[in-house]
């Protein structure tokens, strides 16, 4: 197995170990999403058209969202508390392939998030959910789950520099639901914030993902006038390019971070 | 005179120990960020559903629950800290009178806690259009001033039952949120099952929000009086369970010689 990968697989493994030996920590990264779900749905409860379905489809979105954010600003934060940031930044291994499978682990269990919002979803409040094309719909989650993992990679690069990563993911949790449209149209932000939402690789993630579950979203897509496959394989190109643009400059970040951090050494009191 | 002591140094520490892992630029920026961040948020999904009309309900709802960061969060917080931190077996080392030094924990995050909603409430006037033409600034400010004194007391209790459990943040998250969903923050608690409305009325800020919404329409300290009042017996009521449930716990640490790894 290359070198790369091994270090990814035993970064994501020790992220399962340690949460299975305490599961509870997994409360504080989804609780967010989980209660605004579940506010929204009490709020579509109500409505008519394809709202129901917006909310959960949103829910499990900001589930990735909230979940990676956390790992990314944790898997510095814990290091840093333990006292074991010094011997990762020591080994041979880089830190960014650490924080890598870190935060691909992370996402995952931001998957079981939307799992929980589904089921609460259609146990709780009996929202019917039927997806047009479960593979295309499997494909775009698996996609957007990449693409979350490669934007914490980048937060996690500031916060390798930073001593106050837990306010800064509590700081940019509810920015970037709103920013990235999760539960409503990015038509009803500012203008000005528009531009914003559209380097977001998951911003087209869920655009696509919503249009894979029903073609009902075609008419509030930024692809109006395609058709409904057509628009999907555009929103997974724009991902696509915005994640590996994440990755290019995730990479230069760490290299830089990491260089920073050892000429200052000022890792630990950061 | 002691007892004052007790109260207004434990007030003071439990306020700058929070700054141990927050830094004051940063403790501005939450300030600002959370405020309107997660107003908006429901903002705009009231406006996709309901329209308009729903934004004053949502930002005046969101405005008075941002108290519970300061009054819920934090003052769980401490109690996290103290056991993560090891300084809760010198806390109950001392021989200061508890109840001053256990109340004393949430008072500046009272203050705290206003200065939250009155930055919110300047943001759901300018950002989010809401009309306080109509205000009545007595009841207003004496429904925000008694919902961060009783919420305070809402956090003792589950701070005071967190020094029973392994975790308190796991509670600090999970209490703060669930206010969004139980309050009548974002819709009427009408709008929950009939049976879990009961639940709303055991959290203060329910009372709090709805006298707020009264106020800013124009409602007189009379008129909210009875909302307040049943705010006042809750938190007070919360604060003395919360007590029993710290002094509880000092008895049951000094018996087993367990105080942290509960």
């Amino acid at each position: 197995m290359p070198e790369a990968l091994r270090v990814i697989y035993s970064a994501f493994r020790m992220a399962m170990l340690h949460w299975f030996a305490d599961p509870q920590w997994v409360i504080p990264n989804i609780i967010a999403p989980f209660i605004f779900t579940s506010v929204a749905l009490t709020l579509f409860k109500d409505s008519t058209g394809p709202f129901g379905l917006y909310a959960v489809l949103g829910g499990g979105m900001m589930g990735m969202w909230g979940n990676t954010l956390y790992a990314s600003g944790f898997a510095i934060e814990m290091e840093r508390w333990q006292g074991t940031l010094e011997e990762v930044m020591a080994a041979p291994s880089k830190l960014l392939h650490v924080v890598a499978g870190r935060s691909v682990s992370n996402a995952v269990f931001g998957l079981t998030n939307m799992l929980a919002v589904f089921l609460i979803a259609v146990l709780v409040f009996r929202v019917q959910i039927e997806v047009d094309d479960p593979l295309l719909f499997v494909t775009t989650t698996v996609l957007t789950l990449v693409s979350v993992s490669t934007l914490g990679l980048i937060f996690a690069s500031a916060f390798v520099l930073s001593r106050s990563t837990q306010v800064l993911t509590n700081g940019l949790e509810t920015p970037l639901y709103i920013i990235s449209g999760s539960m409503f149209p990015i038509a009803l932000l500012p203008f000005w914030i528009h531009p914003i939402a559209y380097v977001l690789g998951p911003t087209w993630g869920v655009d696509a993902i919503r249009l894979a579950a029903s073609q009902e979203y075609l008419s509030q897509t930024f692809w109006q006038g395609f058709d409904v496959n057509t628009a999907i394989l555009l929103d997974v190109v724009m991902m696509m390019a915005i994640t590996l643009a994440y990755a290019g400059m995730a990479v230069v970040l760490f290299k830089v971070v990491e260089k920073r951090a050892r000429i200052k050494g000022t890792l630990v009191e950061a | 005179m002691s007892r004052l002591r007790i109260f207004l140094s434990s007030s003071i520490f439990s306020f700058k120990a929070q700054f141990h892992w927050l830094n004051p630029p940063m403790w501005l920026t939450m300030k600002f960020v959370l405020s309107v961040s997660q107003m908006a948020f429901f903002v705009f999904v009231g406006l996709f559903i309901a329209g308009p009309e729903a934004i004053p309900f949502i930002a005046i709802g969101n405005s008075l629950q941002s108290v519970s960061w300061n009054t819920i969060f934090s003052v769980i917080s401490i109690t996290g800290h103290d056991k993560w931190d090891g300084t809760l077996p010198l806390v109950l080392a001392t021989p200061a009178s508890r109840l001053p030094l256990f109340i004393g924990r949430a008072m500046i995050h009272i203050l705290d806690g206003i200065l939250s909603v009155a930055i919110s409430f300047f943001f759901a006037a300018f950002l989010f259009g809401v009309n306080f033409a109509q205000t009545n600034v007595l009841a207003l400010t004496l429904t925000v001033f008694l919902t961060a004194f009783t919420m305070a007391g809402f956090g003792l209790l589950i701070g005071g039952l967190c020094f029973h459990l392994r975790n308190p943040m796991v509670f600090a998250n999970i209490f703060t949120y669930a206010l969004l969903l139980f309050c009548g923050v974002n819709f009427p608690v009408q709008n929950l099952p009939q049976i879990i409305q009961p639940i709303s009325y055991i959290f203060p800020l329910t009372y709090g929000v709805t006298a707020a919404r009264n106020a800013i329409a124009g409602a007189t300290l009379f008129d909210v009086s009875l909302l307040l009042g049943q705010q006042l017996v809750v938190g007070l009521v919360s604060l003395m369970v919360g007590y029993f449930f710290f002094q509880l716990f000092e008895r049951t640490a000094r018996k087993t010689g367990k105080l942290e790894e509960l």
